[in-house]
């Protein structure tokens, strides 16, 4: 069984070859899931246009329920963009070095969810046209938008994370893109040539790379929690029953975190799989990262029964009302849909077996995302559907046109992550290298190596050192 | 007198650092650690107690931005509020507090992250030419240390290099 | 410039409702509403539809939930041993409450909104600015009570075919699809009594004004005035009836008297008094 996260006596020269073979040569699969992503974005581009001409009347939207599923799906992409910054940010600060060959296509994962997010606020406004009146510009007739909206503050935070992490991913492939450069011919090295900005692994672009890297580590960890409850705050701020709830934030990032850890094990076990990235993304570190959403899954569940204690001991009889309905209304099945997925899928990570059985972990992060989609929609819809005023009650079913911009924004997704495979490296070569020297350094002797070692399974443990100590 | 540039290219990492602390330990009269510049393909914390101290302001202009962001995102807000007095007020005052802290603290996050990356593309000497002894090994798998040199000093840090099992020299007139 | 203003003004502009607010009103518009004289026969919320040119949207959308109905009627039915399975004579049971915007003077829907399109006009309405409006639907989904109604669909050529189109009110404007709009207790009517009274130089007189409800209401249900105005009739129904503007709960020496504001405990603030219904059981 394997049990380190790398070989430590992997060849660099390997290391480089591997991952620039990854970007290069796109085979047959790679053009038929190009092709699928924009059949997808085609069903939600018409979707949208149609939707732009008639208005917001095809999407089923009625009153009460002004929102759906755009703000549900915006909510879960969002979420979905934390990923990166756990892997990246979090993990880096606590010096957790089987990031390392993953972290990657996290942070790739956190900037393209964002854009796909940041579609979806756009597509939902009765206007799309005026959109930009949102963002504060300065204008000669003294207009500006509202500074109390938390809509406001999401276009503030969606931008900053946005540059925020499209910065961080960049930055930390510098030295990438400078091997790239060094590598490649033709068109590729001239975009290289740019892209790198001329590093050449100066001691002094190191230590001033190593500075920038753990600073803006250590500003994305709080404007991720920071993102996320503003993106809370849109339902928290407000009065509604069901929606004004002082756990919503931390409910909010638990839900983000768990998502995005999900989507990481889908991604990893793709990529793993057609790029052959096996001596990569290796086993352990697969185990590492189900571990760490067994742990955050757990966190969400306990929120969630939070969630419903209090609503439950507040005596607020329409909270009360509308918690009640979302186990027994017309919704319930999806709210079940959601307890199983998001509360008890999550123990197949508990176990060893399961954990390390690729073809069950990929279906049960994609079951884990489904839930936490799932949960957003259980969020915006019975609240809007029961509020204080009775009259108001309704039940409302998402008409094509709203599925098909939701179908529509995985294939964007899937194309951007796509075009990124194949024009830059999704594993980062120098911290491989990095994450290699390092162990190799510090491997326990063979003594202390079996001394550490307590899998009593392992065929020969001296010959395998365990990583306990490195 | 001539200016020499010479860079040796190493593959065995511990023979490229001990050469560095031979550089340091002036076995070399005349040549000092100051003058080395080395290329690596991956970061080395440990390289810099050797190299000694050469420090890095990007903390201080990280800081200064973030400063610069909460002074400057509260009182644009505040400035822009108190111009725009048909705002709806939901019985709220003109500058609600609650919500000006929320969008001054992204407003630190952002300035502090450009600065920051400012700060790192200006002190990094990014965005200039690579050095003509740059080789494609050193994004790789081999280290180099690089010297400026007077004429004198050449050979014996070829020398030096080679009890260090040098890979490869490479040396060019300093213009 | 703007950093002088913000010091000089400071402690006035962080002034909340609760220590007066920023604005003086020159006026209070408000309204009461007598349930006990309402009969539930619609008239007016069709004298709604056709003063402020409401789209009528045709049934299917209207099951939808896709219509516009500022001022709607909504109609409860008792519990069965209040009369409410009464089968020989239904209207035993029930009870009918015109709701139409609350005009609150902390109003939930202001503050939500991302372009300051809904904002508090120094008369103390909530105001709708169609143009400035972008659609984010943010205001209806955090109205309480559920009064703010959004264009789905362009409905002026549908709507008001030739030569219906005829029938449209020149004061206000025709909505296009994508904007949030509401009742504005006929703003068109208070701009027209206001300008009146200022041509005849004098103050805006009780009655000078009344919205389309109000006027057609046939049993006078519904009063309308300036809460400013002492002699208003609507002030001294609110007297009377011993309810305040800025208060959660109400403090009455009689527990029979009739008024309250729907759902006031939220702090909405609204200037809407509603009279309860007296009924024998």
């Amino acid at each position: 069984m394997q049990t380190k996260d790398i070989n430590e006596n992997i060849a660099w020269a390997k290391i480089n070859a591997d991952v620039l073979r990854s970007m290069e040569n796109p085979r047959k699969g790679y053009w038929i899931a190009v092709g699928a992503c924009l059949l997808m974005i085609a069903c939600a581009v018409m979707a949208e246009i149609y939707q732009y001409q008639v208005g917001m009347g095809p999407s089923n939207l009625n009153w009460p329920h002004m929102w759906d599923l755009y703000i549900a799906t915006f909510v879960f992409w969002i979420g979905m963009s934390h990923s990166g910054t756990l892997l990246s940010a979090i993990l880096h600060i606590i010096g957790a070095d089987w990031r390392k060959p993953i972290y990657r296509f996290a942070e790739a994962m956190t900037t393209f969810s964002l854009l796909t997010a940041g579609l979806f606020p756009i597509i939902h406004l009765g206007r799309v046209w005026n959109m930009y009146w949102v963002l504060p510009y300065v204008s000669d007739r003294g207009i500006w938008p509202n500074f109390r909206s938390p809509l406001v503050w999401d276009a503030f935070a969606i931008t900053t994370y946005l540059t925020s992490s499209a910065l961080f991913l960049f930055i930390g492939m510098i030295p990438d893109l400078a091997i790239c450069r060094d590598n490649a011919r033709g068109w590729r090295q001239k975009l290289y040539t740019v892209l790198s900005l001329g590093w050449q692994g100066d001691d002094r672009q190191w230590r001033h790379f190593r500075k920038i890297y753990m600073l803006m580590a250590c500003f994305l960890i709080p404007l991720a929690v920071s993102v996320h409850s503003i993106v809370s705050a849109d339902f928290a701020m407000s009065i509604m029953p069901g929606w004004h709830v002082t756990t919503f934030p931390p409910y909010f990032v638990a839900g983000a975190l768990y998502s995005g850890c999900a989507a990481i094990i889908t991604l990893f076990i793709l990529l793993r799989y057609f790029f052959r990235f096996d001596e990569y993304m290796t086993i352990p570190i697969l185990e590492k990262t189900c571990k760490l959403t067994f742990a955050i899954a757990m966190v969400w569940t306990y929120l969630n029964l939070i969630e419903f204690a209090s609503t439950w001991y507040s005596h607020d009889p329409v909270a009360k009302e509308l918690l009640w309905a979302k186990f027994t209304g017309p919704y319930a099945p999806f709210f079940w849909m959601m307890l199983f997925c998001g509360s008890v899928v999550p123990f197949a990570l508990a176990f060893e077996k399961m954990r390390r059985h690729l073809p069950t972990m990929f279906v049960v992060s994609l079951l884990l995302n489904l839930g936490m989609w799932l949960e957003r929609w259980m969020i915006v819809t019975p609240t809007l559907s029961l509020s204080h005023s009775p009259f108001a009650w309704d039940v409302m079913w998402p008409s094509m046109v709203q599925w098909a911009i939701v179908f529509g924004s995985f294939g964007w997704f899937g194309l951007l992550f796509l075009i990124f495979v194949k024009v830059f490296p999704s594993v980062s070569m120098y911290e491989v290298k990095e994450m290699v020297f390092h162990r190799r350094r510090h491997a326990p002797s063979e003594e202390t190596a079996q001394k550490l070692h307590r899998r009593a399974d392992d065929p020969k443990p001296g010959a395998q050192p365990s990583t306990e100590g490195a | 007198m001539k200016r020499y540039h010479i860079m040796g290219l190493f593959s065995n990492f511990e023979e490229a650092f001990a050469a560095i602390s031979d550089i340091r330990d002036k076995k070399i009269p005349g040549v000092t650690v100051d003058d080395v510049t080395l290329k690596s393909p991956i970061e080395h914390p440990e390289i810099e107690e050797i190299l000694g101290d050469r420090g890095s302001p990007l903390p201080k202009i990280a800081l200064c931005g973030a400063i610069f962001g909460i002074v400057f995102g509260f009182l644009f807000l505040a400035a822009a509020q108190a111009t725009f007095l048909v705002q709806p007020q939901g019985g709220k005052p003109v500058i609600p507090l609650p919500s000006n802290i929320v969008l001054t603290y992204e407003m630190l996050i952002l300035f502090g992250v450009l600065s920051t990356v400012i700060g790192f593309l200006i002190n990094a000497r990014l965005m200039t030419k690579r050095h003509p002894l740059y080789s494609e090994k050193v994004s790789l798998d081999q280290i180099g240390i690089m010297l400026e040199l007077d004429e004198k000093h050449v050979n014996p840090v070829k020398d030096l290099f080679k009890g260090h099992k040098v890979v490869e020299i490479r040396e060019e007139v300093a213009a | 410039m703007s950093l002088k203003n913000l010091l000089n003004d400071w402690s006035h502009y962080r002034k909340g409702i609760e220590d007066g607010g920023f604005y003086e009103y020159e006026h209070m518009w408000g309204m009461v509403v007598d349930l006990n004289k309402c009969t539930g026969c619609n008239a007016c919320s069709v004298s709604c539809y056709s003063e402020n040119n409401l789209a009528v949207v045709g049934k299917d959308r209207m099951m939808k939930g896709q219509g516009l109905h500022w001022l709607r009627l909504e109609r409860y039915w008792d519990e069965p041993d209040m009369g409410g399975d009464d089968k020989e004579f239904q209207e035993r049971g029930g009870s009918f409450l015109p709701m139409m915007c609350q005009q609150c003077n902390a109003a939930t829907c202001e503050v939500v909104c991302p372009v300051a399109a809904t904002y508090h006009t120094p008369d103390g309405l909530n105001a709708q600015i169609y143009n400035r409006c972008i659609g984010s639907r943010y205001c209806s989904n955090n109205c309480p009570y559920r009064l703010r109604y959004f264009n789905f669909y362009s409905y002026y050529e549908e709507s008001w075919p030739e030569p219906l189109n005829q029938q449209l009110n020149p004061d206000l404007s025709v909505r296009d699809k994508g904007v949030m709009e509401k009742c504005t207790f006929c703003i068109q009517r208070i701009r027209t009594g206001k300008d009146k009274a200022a041509r005849e130089g004098r103050e805006v007189r009780d009655g000078d004004v009344v919205t389309a409800c109000a006027q057609s209401c046939p049993t006078q249900a519904i009063t309308f005035g300036d809460l400013l105005d002492k002699d208003a009739q609507v002030t001294k129904l609110w007297k009377s009836h011993q309810v305040e503007l800025g208060k959660t709960k109400q403090n009455k020496s009689d527990e029979d008297l009739r008024g309250y504001r729907v759902l006031e405990g939220l702090n909405t603030d609204p200037c809407v008094m509603y009279l309860d219904r007296v009924r024998e059981v």
